[in-house]
């Protein structure tokens, strides 16, 4: 496995889920992708943190889901954005960014 | 996370459990993970791999979708409740599907919760529950700690004293504790118990009124009247529960008093008491007998141990005024410390007792569990490989034993007060505050708090061992092993036989002070009280009106009724005094008339009686001559004493003819009679003088006459209770209309005094054999199931040549190791435990060799028993059977 992908944050799972999906309707493996692609490989997530963050996130309501085809013509299961989802996105964009501001802030200190 | 639609899917996957559970073609989560596999293999096919290499290598990069699918199920809504149910229902299934092992651990831990349960709800009853009395923390008993005097009585000096203590106490009052009683004439002839307050008394003690009032301060002092305030319990008795009561008058042995009160129904007296009169001291009183106990209420703010220094500090002025006084040394204490007294140290004494029986419980349930988690160790493997984490196993077989001890404890509540109710109304016991024959203990929620919460410990702990050494087992061995039992996990049997060795020490522990009891309880019976209490029957009479207040009136009552007496049929003799033999509790200060006083004069107990009262109990002049019918006022005065006062102040010199004097005049010493117990039977006896009845001061005369009844006495020719009936109708006639109450053999009197002692004993017999019965079903049930197990190494050791009593004596010898083991290491324990309960022994020491020779072989009897039966099944093992079954 490659040493270089860091570990996930606590939290940032479900920030990094919503902006997957900010893009538009994706099944597991896509959001899976998605993410790898939009933080450039640095984040890869396994299927036993993905599905349960997944299953967590529509019971809170802020994903619904619907059975579709794929790209290669197999049954899956989608997720997309709700409104408390879109919501949420905002919310914690906000947060993270003060948050990362903050942080290279009191790296940059001296 | 927002509420409601937590909430919601909470509900909704409650309800909908099997959407994850069902078959894996319809089970949409099992489907999207299977998707996901799918399309990686699908891409890696297309990228050149063969389909088997690709789906080998992602199934193995995922992870395991059975592991994926749990942390999905782990995080969901509601989970933890889910879980909760899925683990009842299984464990309900488990218990259901065992019925020996649930029962037996049913058992157990009924037994141990039960005899907790007995023991807490009365402990609670006597003990933590709160008085009745509002301002109950406040209120404190004066006491005499020095005194020679068997109670914390005062006299009036005293008590106008402590009252002018007004910054101490708020209130200080006094009562009499039953005193003579009195005698209601009307109608049907009753004796009643009538006790004397002065006039704060209500109030300090807080009782509610529920018609009129309670004394005024007029009706307190000399010439007040002739007042009385009657109980809820009289009034509905006598009066119907007359609202027009008030007012109204109530013929006391012969006199009329107005009743000005009547007091509510939850009002808990004490002393009880049928009606109450006022003291009607006169302030300038210096009258020095002590007759009565003091109450008092503190100052708001001021705690016990400030008060008894200040009440130091003042005591110095109280010497001043009465530079005679002996004894002017105060203390006070709180009122919950006397009414509650010495049942504390019995009380805690079972609580040790039970504690260990639920030890032994523990263990045993524990032992059960253990056995069977070895046997489940494939169930939970299997469980693991699907996913189950360890926490997991834990929680289920946790939910396992929790629910067979709340079953355990539940039935355990139910015996345990029954028991109790049952063994108290047998065996009183003579604990306060418990109501009659225990009606005061009753379950509350103190009581079912305690229950649950040992029931859930116990659990716990029980569960918890067991527990954690099946969830540690390495899978993959337990998994290729594939239920062959051959060995058990040394680890485990090392630990089931330390519960066993465990419960053994226990219980001899428990067995040895159980035998200490009942040596002590056999060494009471067996003491000579120093008088035959055989064929007597004792009555009190409580004698009302002024006639009484001279001796000359007592003495004529005492030789016209004994004259009477003696012509009904049966009675053999008959005899009166103010006390039984075996507790005499006056006592006076006395000098020896031409020699010098050193410090202060001497103290002796002192009795009077009547002619006949010796001779009546067979208690034996030894020397000198017994009283007569003419020992009478205006004869030379005569005084009779014991042993141990010949002993003590006479210890070179005959007694014999010398003179003592005391406050009633001098007295001619003119014989020396045997000791008896005249304190009680486990205390040896006191010096004592005694005096003819006739011979007494008026003023001591009248002082018995109204603090205490007069105790008539008839020895039978044969059965104590044929010829009552016409006893106290001669007696009746010689009082002119008095009644007699408290009609007892001296026999039952005798009983009562060893009432506490028997409790202990009975209740600790109890748990002893309880402890015993445990811990021979814990040998049993491991050694049954070691046999069990090692089935197949028996039909080797046969097969081999080695003969049935071999093999006993292997089985018979593993387990009676374990056995002695525990025997010595509670040999060990009793030694420094039983020094705990010396304060509860009499005639027998701790370290009784009798009882820790013989109740150690009592045990290891059992012990074997239980070893023979599954050594003896061992024994029957057929070798063709045994080897042919794996």
């Amino acid at each position: 496995m490659d040493s270089k992908q860091a570990n996930l944050l606590q939290g940032t799972l479900d920030l990094l889920i919503l902006r997957a999906l900010g893009l538009g309707e994706l099944h597991g493996l896509g959001i899976s992708r998605r993410i790898e692609q939009i933080t450039k490989g640095t984040f890869l997530v396994k299927p036993g943190s993905l599905f349960p963050a997944l299953h967590r996130m529509e019971e809170a309501g802020w994903l619904s889901s619907f059975w579709g085809e794929s790209e290669n013509n197999r049954r899956a299961k989608f997720y997309r954005l709700t409104k408390a989802g879109k919501r949420q996105l905002e919310v914690e964009t906000e947060q993270w960014t003060t948050v990362a501001l903050a942080i290279s802030n009191a790296l940059k200190a001296t | 996370m927002a509420l409601w639609p937590r909430l919601t899917t909470t509900f909704k996957n409650l309800f909908q459990k099997t959407r994850d559970q069902s078959p894996p073609e319809v089970d949409p989560l099992e489907e999207e993970l299977h998707a996901y596999v799918e399309m990686i293999t699908d891409e890696r096919i297309a990228a050149g791999m063969s389909a088997s290499e690709a789906r080998r290598t992602v199934l193995a990069e995922f992870g395991g979708i059975e592991q994926v699918k749990q942390a999905v199920r782990d995080q969901r809504a509601g989970v933890a409740l889910e879980l909760f149910w899925q683990d009842v229902r299984f464990a309900l299934r488990q218990l259901r599907r065992n019925p020996g092992f649930t029962l037996s651990a049913i058992a157990a831990l009924a037994l141990g919760v039960g005899a907790n349960t007995a023991i807490f709800s009365v402990v609670n009853t006597v003990l933590l529950r709160p008085l009745t009395y509002p301002d109950a923390d406040r209120m404190v008993n004066f006491l005499r700690p020095s005194s020679l005097l068997a109670d914390n009585l005062h006299n009036v000096t005293e008590l106008h004293f402590f009252q002018r203590q007004t910054g101490i106490f708020k209130e200080v009052v006094a009562f009499d504790s039953g005193g003579p009683g009195f005698n209601l004439t009307a109608g049907r002839p009753e004796q009643l118990r009538g006790i004397h307050v002065t006039e704060g008394y209500f109030r300090v003690y807080g009782a509610p009124i529920l018609l009129g009032r309670t004394f005024t301060p007029q009706e307190d002092s000399p010439n007040g009247g002739k007042v009385v305030v009657l109980s809820y319990g009289l009034w509905q008795r006598r009066f119907g529960g007359d609202s027009k009561i008030v007012g109204r008058t109530v013929s006391l042995g012969n006199e009329s008093y107005t009743i000005v009160g009547v007091t509510g129904r939850d009002f808990i007296a004490d002393p009880q008491a049928d009606l109450w009169l006022p003291f009607q001291f006169d302030p300038d009183s210096r009258d020095m007998n002590h007759f009565f106990y003091v109450t008092g209420l503190l100052q708001p703010g001021i705690t016990v141990a400030q008060a008894n220094a200040q009440l130091q500090v003042a005591s110095v002025e109280y010497q001043r005024e009465y530079p005679n006084a002996v004894e002017a040394n105060f203390t006070i204490g709180p009122l919950r410390d006397s009414i509650i007294g010495d049942a504390r140290n019995s009380l805690m004494l079972m609580l040790g007792a039970v504690g260990l029986v639920l030890l032994i419980a523990c263990a045993n349930a524990a032992n059960l569990q253990l056995v069977r988690a070895t046997v489940r160790k494939h169930e939970f493997a299997v469980r693991s490989a699907l996913g189950a984490g360890r926490a997991r196993i834990v929680r289920q077989l946790l939910t396992e034993s929790v629910m067979l001890s709340l079953a355990g404890g539940i039935l355990g509540t139910v015996l345990g007060f029954l028991g109790m109710r049952a063994l108290l109304s047998v065996s009183p016991a003579g604990l306060p505050r418990i109501g009659e024959g225990g009606s005061a203990i009753t379950v509350d929620w103190h009581v079912l708090g305690f229950t649950l919460g040992i029931s859930l410990l116990t659990g716990i702990v029980f569960g918890l061992f067991p527990a954690f050494s099946a969830s540690r087992s390495d899978l993959n061995s337990t998994l290729k092993e594939s239920g062959n039992s051959s060995s058990a996990g040394l680890r485990e049997g090392n630990a089931r036989s330390l519960l066993v060795i465990g419960e053994v020490s226990l219980a001899l522990v428990l067995l040895i002070c159980a035998s200490l009891l009942i040596r002590t309880f056999i060494a009471l019976r067996e003491v000579g009280p120093g008088f035959d209490a055989r064929n007597v029957v004792t009555m009190e009479m409580s004698l009302n009106g002024p006639l009484y207040q001279t001796a000359a009136g007592v003495s004529e009552l005492v030789k016209n009724g004994r004259e009477r007496l003696s012509s009904v049929a049966g009675v053999e003799q008959a005899a009166a005094a103010y006390w039984l033999p075996n507790d005499v509790e006056d006592a006076t200060w006395f000098q020896i008339v031409n020699r010098p006083i050193k410090d202060h004069p001497y103290r002796s107990k002192w009795m009077s009686i009547s002619p006949g009262y010796l001779s009546l109990f067979r208690i034996p002049v030894l020397r000198g001559r017994d009283f007569t019918e003419n020992d009478i006022a205006g004869a030379p005065r005569v005084a009779l004493v014991n042993v141990a006062f010949a002993r003590q102040f006479f210890p070179n010199q005959d007694p014999i003819g010398k003179h003592l004097k005391h406050g009633m005049g001098v007295d001619t010493i003119i014989g020396i009679v045997a000791d008896f117990h005249n304190s009680g039977i486990a205390k040896p006896a006191d010096p004592m003088e005694l005096v003819p009845i006739a011979q007494v001061s008026d003023l001591y005369t009248a002082a018995y006459s109204n603090i205490q009844p007069l105790f008539w006495l008839v020895r039978m020719r044969s059965d104590p209770h044929s010829s009552i009936p016409a006893i106290t109708e001669q007696l009746r006639i010689a009082s002119e209309g008095f009644p007699v109450a408290h009609i007892r053999a001296m026999d039952e009197v005798m009983g009562g005094s060893t009432a506490r002692q028997r409790f202990n004993m009975l209740l600790l017999t109890i748990f002893g054999a309880v402890a015993l019965l445990l811990a021979a079903i814990g040998i049993y049930g491991l050694m049954a199931y070691s046999v069990a197990r090692r089935t197949q190494e028996m039909g080797i050791r046969m097969a081999l040549g080695a003969g049935r009593s071999t093999i006993r004596k292997l089985v018979v010898l593993q387990g009676m190791r374990l056995a002695l083991v525990g025997v010595v290491a509670g040999i060990a324990a009793s030694f420094g435990l039983t020094r705990l309960l010396s304060a509860f022994l009499f005639g027998v020491k701790p370290w009784d060799p009798a009882v820790f020779v013989s109740a150690p072989l009592f045990l290891t009897a059992i012990a074997l028993l239980a070893v023979w039966l599954p050594a003896a099944r061992a024994s029957k093992v057929d070798p063709m059977q045994a080897l042919r079954e794996e």
